[in-house]
């Protein structure tokens, strides 16, 4: 195929209409993301009539430097557990859920949409929605403590609001999961239950040995989607804690305050400085997301 | 749905010894009788957990959206005794929502249709070989799914080209941020065969008209699938759009309830109102379109 020859008169109308694509593609796309590793050499600013310098590896100083690396450790490991909790718990979630709802239920499909409901909300009205339900001052969340004696800041509080990040963007994530599962459940043959029934498997091992092995791939495309998306994932975050907040500061929330102000009473850096930071969370996405890929192919054949 | 590579198809399984003569009936769940039975009874308990927890969240901000202050204070999680229509006309005239959505609705149809026409000029001459090197544009297909976060260069890139603060500007940033828009062009491709392009060019149609009407007919489920993935998207952006727009005539729904969240913060039966008075057209298109939407997304998001 790839030899390619003429079908339409003229080859030159499908070179243009093709160069025209790519050429927005190329402008707007990727010279702005090879233009991240070049600027993260410079000192950039927003401010675009100032004289720009190469710095050359001063920004990456600047990231691992003593003074920047304590907010910055935790800013990568804020990260890490975010993906990683989003990702565990939302694929776990999700295919149990998915289980449930490929059963013959009377409004399965009524569930199926409202679990998909949130993906069509966006981000700032499911943000609202939880900041109201866990108003500290009076709401929902406030009396189930209260019935316990306690009380909380919800997501004021920098011990809790990580976790409370990381269950809103499972409830707003899984619904793109569930649905994903459901198709890979409905390309499994039901012979192969019938079979398990008349060898008297119960539900359970049915799901370890034909649910799971079968469902492999739709895992593998599952995980691998959630964690490069949780470990870039920012909108959720900045509409529930804000931009600034360090028990929940992530790296492409770092990118946003040190590129564009929001950082608090904190020294902004150049715009080269973010640039660096979109490197480094980069080159942890690429190494993550390989790594994840080459241990999910591994295990697909082991099952 | 025909283009779902996840059909997995178990090349070998340990039950090949046992007979299947059983007569392939409709419903191969009621197999069993007894345990099936409490199966299902906790099935549907856990549907109905799985229901009530996605929507009490909208409940319980319908009911704040329709009390009183005051009675939001005396009581916030009780069910509304005295609906206040008041809150929504007040939300609706201070949060000036009615250009946010036209906003954000423009956006969104605009950015995705321009970005699902681009991924269609990209993908088919390249899925056809219509182009020198088709490999090697597939393999750039792949690598744009894993982009650095190119925030502070599309800032520079609006800037030094005059787009900042300019719809136009956001639009061709959202737009060539196609995804895997030509991938999943180029995959379902596969399934219509060369020899309809041949045909086509026999009967004296040009490559235009070809790629622009008579493909798309052929290949609708997979256009719909890419306008939605990136449709949605351009819905949720918020970062980009507090980024690229200082005015707040050009900003989206997103950025204007935000805005009034921190204007508002402590209102919260305003806050609420405001809330489902952009939720609530969301609510009416997806009661319409649910289940081609989530097809949809399905479609794609399983290809990526």
């Amino acid at each position: 195929m790839t030899k390619s020859y003429i079908v339409f008169g003229r080859r030159i109308t499908a070179q243009l209409t093709f160069a025209i694509g790519m050429a927005l593609v190329f402008i707007f796309s990727l010279i702005p993301a090879v233009g991240i590793l070049i600027i993260s050499f410079t000192d950039i600013r927003s401010l675009p009539f100032l004289p720009v310098r190469w710095v050359g590896l001063e920004n990456y100083e600047t990231f691992f430097s003593s003074a920047q690396i304590g907010y910055n450790v935790i800013a990568l490991r804020n990260t890490f557990v975010f993906a990683f909790a989003v990702t565990i718990f939302q694929n776990v979630l999700a295919l149990l859920i998915a289980v449930l709802l490929n059963q013959r239920l009377r409004g399965r499909n009524f569930a199926r949409a409202a679990v998909f409901l949130p993906t069509i909300l966006g981000v700032t009205v499911i943000g609202l929605i939880f900041t109201l339900l866990f108003n500290p001052s009076a709401g929902p969340a406030q009396q189930l403590w209260g019935a316990f004696g306690s009380s909380s800041a919800f997501f004021g509080d920098p011990s809790l609001a990580m976790t409370l990040v990381i269950v809103v963007q499972v409830w707003s994530g899984i619904g793109v999961a569930v649905v994903i599962y459901l198709a890979g459940l409905q390309a499994i043959a039901p012979e192969l239950y019938e079979v398990a029934d008349i060898d008297g498997a119960t539900s359970g091992q049915k799901l370890r040995h034909v649910t799971i092995p079968l469902l492999a791939p739709a895992v593998t495309a599952n995980t691998l989607l959630c964690i490069i998306g949780a470990l870039q994932s920012y909108q959720l975050i900045y509409v529930l804690t804000g931009p600034i907040n360090p028990a929940t500061q992530v790296l492409s929330l770092a990118i946003f305050t040190q590129g564009f102000g929001g950082a608090q009473g904190g020294t902004v850096q150049s715009q080269g400085y973010a640039a660096a930071i979109s490197m480094v969370q980069f080159v942890i996405v690429a190494i993550v997301s390989l790594l994840s890929l080459a241990y999910l192919r591994r295990r697909e054949t082991v099952l | 749905m025909s283009t779902m590579p996840i059909a997995a198809v178990p090349t070998s399984t340990d039950a090949t010894g046992t007979p299947t003569t059983e007569t392939p009936g409709p419903r191969p769940e009621s197999v069993g009788t007894r345990p099936n039975r409490t199966l299902k009874i906790v099935s549907y308990v856990l549907m109905g957990l799985v229901i009530l927890i996605y929507l009490y969240p909208l409940v319980f901000l319908i009911n704040t959206a329709l009390k009183s202050n005051s009675e939001f204070l005396v009581d916030p999680t009780g069910l509304v005794r005295n609906p206040q229509i008041g809150n929504f006309l007040k939300a609706w005239e201070q949060g000036n929502f009615a250009s946010y959505m036209l906003n954000s609705v423009f956006y969104t149809v605009v950015a995705a249709t321009l970005g699902t026409v681009m991924s269609l000029m990209i993908g088919f001459p390249v899925a056809r070989g219509y182009v020198k090197h088709p490999k090697a544009w597939m393999g750039l297909f792949a690598a744009m799914l894993f982009l650095p976060n190119t925030l502070v260069t599309v800032f520079q890139l609006a800037l030094r080209l005059n787009l900042y603060d300019t719809p136009w500007g956001y639009i061709l940033i959202m737009a060539s941020g196609v995804g895997v828009g030509p991938l999943l062009i180029a995959g379902y491709l596969n399934s219509i065969p060369r020899e309809i392009d041949e045909a086509a060019a026999m009967d004296g149609s040009g490559y235009l008209r070809y790629l622009f009407t008579f493909i798309p007919r052929l290949m609708m489920p997979v256009l719909s699938t890419a306008f939605i993935l990136q449709a949605i998207g351009v819905w949720n952006d918020i970062i980009l759009a507090t980024i690229l727009f200082s005015s707040k005539e050009h900003w989206p729904v997103t950025l204007g309830l935000f805005a009034f969240k921190g204007t508002y913060t402590s209102e919260w039966t305003l806050l609420s109102a405001a809330t489902m008075i952009v939720a609530a057209p969301l609510l009416i298109v997806y009661l319409f379109l649910q289940r081609y939407l989530v097809a949809s997304v399905v479609g794609g998001a399983v290809k990526g």
